[in-house]
């Protein structure tokens, strides 16, 4: 079964191969994303996120959900030395680098839990793949109907940070202006929380992401530097051209 | 983790048409040997940026470079490591290529596809639209 929705922002995709797979599946998975998006989104007035940021909530007392997802933002912005920070001087609480990669995981985990063992859900670029290999194209950094490589997965989970038609829209915290040095930079983890946060970390970084997203355990990195040229982890699974398996 | 060994064994079988394929003139970034400890710092921050010297083990040379945020260590990364079957495997090897444009049998596409009509340009709308 297909499933195309707008939520949070940006189009989904699912797509659950096999058999006993009704809409009632894609109907739980999408539920879940409209909450996140109610819950967590610093567009929404009565988000979570925005009364925690407008200090109405308790910050000792917050649901479970918020709890993690702060705990996140603070293990990868320590990780970056400050590079990837939710809270930027001068703007408001916005968690989105990881609330997405987390919350289209948990729905990964909803659709494993009733039963799907092939699926891939693809939420505005980002992928969790189950099952596979499946062939994941990753969008050329400057043709939009283009790709600069295609990726084989099974069960891992791939997230791209670029510019794109959003343009500077990722900053480097240690210095408030928008990250340079990479055109694009792609990370293939074992999950899209990682996969996701680890991307756009390294983005903020700039050159030196490269580096240091290629030194996470289970991360897989290509990236396209300013300069265009190519830097891969020898273990990032290209299916290059005359490769692809039927 | 039930699934994590045939996993395992997948993506080893995917990977060994990789291994005999040798991309064009493949560079190791990892191989820049230097003699000396060369430090770097960031006007304003305390993150330095220390190369450590050429150190030669039983294996081989090995040269680090360590990224410090005051005291604490942040990054380390092999600037140079021996070419013996037990190094190489635990270290990432760094490759360089050139930039293709290509299209493919794909399944799907990574990369934001943030506003309607970004999306409706994109490969993954055809992809979609192929499949309803």
């Amino acid at each position: 079964m297909r499933r195309v929705e707008h939520v949070m922002g940006f189009p989904v995709s699912l797509r659950i191969d096999g058999e006993g797979f009704d809409d009632t599946v894609a109907d739980r998975l999408f539920a879940w994303l409209r909450e996140v998006d109610a819950r967590f989104s610093p567009f929404r007035e009565d988000s979570e996120v925005r009364r925690l940021d407008r200090g109405e909530l308790d910050p000792g007392r917050l649901s479970p959900g918020l709890t993690e997802v702060l705990a996140l933002c603070e293990r990868y912005r320590a990780a970056t030395g400050g590079a990837f920070d939710v809270r930027l001087p001068g703007r408001g609480l916005d968690p989105c680098a990881v609330v997405k990669g987390w919350s289209v995981q948990k729905g990964a985990e909803l659709l494993r839990a009733a039963g799907a063992r092939r699926f891939c859900l693809n939420a505005g670029g980002d992928v969790v793949t189950a099952g596979g290999p499946w062939r994941v194209g990753v969008r050329h950094p400057e043709h939009a109907g283009r790709l600069c490589t295609v990726a084989h997965l099974t069960d891992r989970a791939v997230a791209t940070s670029a510019r794109y038609e959003r343009g500077d829209h990722i900053l480097d915290g240690r210095t408030g202006r928008p990250a340079t040095g990479l055109l694009s930079l792609t990370v293939v983890a074992p999950t899209l929380t990682e996969a996701d946060a680890v991307a756009t970390a390294a983005f903020a970084l700039g050159r030196e992401g490269f580096a240091w997203a290629a030194a996470r355990p289970g991360c897989e990195v290509f990236a396209v530097t300013a300069d265009r040229r190519v830097r891969r982890t020898d273990g990032f699974p290209v299916a290059g051209s005359g490769q692809v398996a039927a | 983790m039930k699934r994590a060994l045939p996993v395992l064994v997948l993506t080893v079988a995917g990977l060994i048409p990789l291994w005999r394929y040798t991309p064009a003139a493949p560079t190791r970034a990892a191989a820049d040997p230097a003699p000396a400890p060369t430090v770097s710092t960031t006007p304003g921050s305390t993150v330095r940026v220390v190369a450590g010297p050429t150190v030669d083990t039983e294996k081989g040379p090995v040269r680090v470079e360590v990224t410090l945020d005051g005291d604490r260590i942040t990054t380390v990364r092999m600037l140079q490591q021996p070419d013996h079957p037990q190094t190489t495997a635990a270290v990432p090897v760094l490759i360089e290529e050139t930039l293709e444009a290509q299209s493919a049998d794909i399944d799907t596409v990574s990369g934001a596809t943030v506003t309607s009509d970004g999306y409706r340009e994109s490969l993954q709308a055809a992809l979609d639209a192929q499949g309803s």
